[in-house]
């Protein structure tokens, strides 16, 4: 009986499994097909090839893109990570003047919907000249106000009586900050690194208006260009969006553990 | 002591400051940039900020009376309908699913949580491939089964089935996401509630609507306010699916099945150029984000700590 019911278990696992990877196994299989016999039903393609990649970076510069995204998302990342901890620093172990309504500004900050902020965003990134800049994809994202929370109750966590042990022996704030609370804060500053580049990965929107300059596109806004250019070329379409895909799926499966604890955190303690 | 308190604010100010000089141009600066603007109305296409003209509350008073607007006021909220439930129920499903001892627990849970790391616009493309007319390999499982209803315009291009076939691609990839709040609270229950419950001779329907789920409310109420933010944002799944399309015939006027606000803003902006206008528009999204949140904060406060 019990094994029945654990058999039975499995099974409407694996179908549920099925139904939300399918998309991911059918855009792979698709990316392997000839050109024009995208829409023939095998399950396994009949001679499979590897040419929709090599045109997909040859031909349609999704080299140059993969490049772009790389240096949005790891300058976005370590950046908006390094200032993160900066400020939860202030926040864990100092006190300063306005601690608090800062803290309740920032926190109320993050009510407002992220489709608010495109057109002024816009606007100051036109006003400074930032426009077809790495610069423009970046620096308006590096206050990551969840972030930031993140790491002020992780680092609330460090014994206060360490960190004023230290303050006795005549360290300064950079040295407490720098040899104290950042090695002992390194498995949540890893998260939000992770999620961080993840989420600039996949920044599609904000990548798309401040770009038109065709050495400057990421891989989605490349992927949205030749979509538009190319409505007919399938198996290439799926070939480029298996590659936009591909590294975020590596990551997680390597470090899924930083990636559900970050991502449900605020969901669960807040 | 007074010159030691002196430094250690300047110290303080020092670390928070790259922070919060970015928080200031970028976020904070921006929001009052942006009512500026909504009182403005672009003149010119080149150097369009310096062109600025005052108009006071015209960008609004047109919003009020704008049928296209109140028609994607009214597609956001279909969206928030049909995200909220399926989103609730399909992660609670996969969480009950789960909430067993098996052995592929930890494999399950990744292939369940992977879909939610994952860029929604590519996955729009991909499931875009999936729908499409004729041959789109969803259709062919259907013209199986003799179904030949979707075969023509394909899921994206029925005006009825449109919105379901866009927000179902959100329900499939965010499924894991709350599956894994779910599991959490289903791990946080003692056993020993149900084992009274069994002594007294509750059924499993019992044990289900009147222990698991009420202690289960502080997620799902989580989940709707997750659910109305992703309508109030939605953009993306849009415009990589059906560019707010296809065309509904509503009194003699043409409306977008698909037209969510979310996208109305992004044409406003991005494609007709009227910044005031558009502006405009994300103050009404912002009053209703700040509605949401507040009644969040009423009701799931005091709710969460038990």
């Amino acid at each position: 009986m019990k094994a029945l019911k654990t058999m039975a278990l499995y099974a409407v696992l694996a179908v549920a499994a099925v139904v939300v990877l399918f998309p991911f196994f059918w855009m792979l299989v698709t990316a392997f097909k000839q050109p024009g016999h995208e829409f023939d039903p095998q399950i396994f393609p009949r001679k499979p090839t590897l040419d929709n990649f090599r045109r997909v970076f040859a031909e349609f510069g999704f080299l140059r893109y993969f490049a772009n995204s790389l240096v949005v998302a790891v300058s976005a990342g370590v950046f908006a990570t390094f200032f993160a901890t900066l400020a939860a620093y202030a926040f864990s172990f100092k006190n300063f003047v306005l601690k608090d309504k800062i803290f309740a500004v920032l926190i109320a900050s993050m009510m407002v919907p992220g489709l608010m902020y495109v057109v002024p965003q816009f606007a100051i990134v036109q006003k400074l000249g930032w426009m077809n800049t790495y610069r423009a994809m970046v620096v308006p994202h590096l206050a990551n106000v969840f972030g930031l929370f993140l790491l002020k109750q992780y680092m609330e966590t460090i014994p206060k009586s360490l960190v004023d042990a230290a303050r006795i022996d005549g360290a300064s704030d950079l040295q407490i900050y720098g040899r104290l609370v950042v090695p002992l804060s390194l498995p949540v500053i890893a998260t939000l690194f992770l999620l961080t580049f993840q989420f600039h990965w996949s920044n599609f929107l904000w990548q798309l208006i401040v770009t038109n300059k065709e050495s400057l596109y990421t891989v989605p806004v490349g992927l949205a260009m030749f979509k538009q250019a190319h409505e007919e070329l399938y198996t290439l379409k799926m070939a480029a969006s298996a590659v936009s895909l591909l590294p975020i799926s590596l990551i997680f499966i390597f470090a899924q553990r930083y990636f559900i604890e970050g991502m449900t955190q605020g969901a669960i303690k807040e | 002591m007074r010159r030691s308190a002196f430094r250690d604010n300047l110290s303080a100010f020092l670390f928070l400051s790259p922070f919060i000089v970015v928080f200031a141009v970028f976020l904070a600066y921006p929001l009052g940039y942006s009512f500026y603007l909504s009182l403005h109305k672009v003149t010119t296409l080149v150097n369009v900020f310096e062109n600025l003209r005052f108009v006071g509350l015209e960008n609004f008073v047109a919003l009020a009376r704008d049928g296209l607007f109140r028609w994607s006021l009214l597609m956001t909220a279909y969206y928030a309908a049909l995200i909220v439930p399926l989103g609730i129920a399909s992660s609670l499903l996969l969480a009950v699913l789960l909430h067993n001892k098996l052995k592929l627990h930890s494999l399950f849970r990744t292939a369940f949580f992977l879909p939610y790391v994952l860029d929604l616009f590519v996955v729009g493309i991909v499931w875009t491939f999936i729908y499409s007319p004729h041959y789109g390999i969803l259709n062919r499982v259907l013209e199986r089964l003799s179904i030949h209803y979707f075969a023509e315009q394909g899921f994206l291009g029925r005006p009825g089935t449109a919105m379901p076939a866009v927000v179902l691609v959100n329900v499939l990839k965010g499924a894991g996401f709350g599956m894994v709040l779910y599991l959490a609270a289903l791990h946080n229950i003692p056993g020993s509630i149900y084992e009274a419950a069994e002594v007294d001779g509750a059924t499993w329907w019992q044990k289900l609507t009147r222990i698991t789920l009420p202690l289960l409310r502080p997620i799902t109420l989580f989940m709707v306010v997750v659910g109305v933010v992703a309508a109030l944002n939605a953009f993306v799944e849009v415009y990589a699916m059906t560019a707010g399309g296809p065309s509904v015939d509503v009194g003699g006027k043409a409306y977008g099945a698909t037209w969510v606000t979310g996208y109305y803003l992004f044409d406003t902006f991005y494609v007709k150029l009227k910044l005031g206008y558009a502006a405009a528009m994300s103050y009404v999204l912002l009053a209703v984000a700040v509605v949401v949140s507040l009644v969040n904060i009423r009701v799931l406060r005091p709710k969460t700590d038990y």
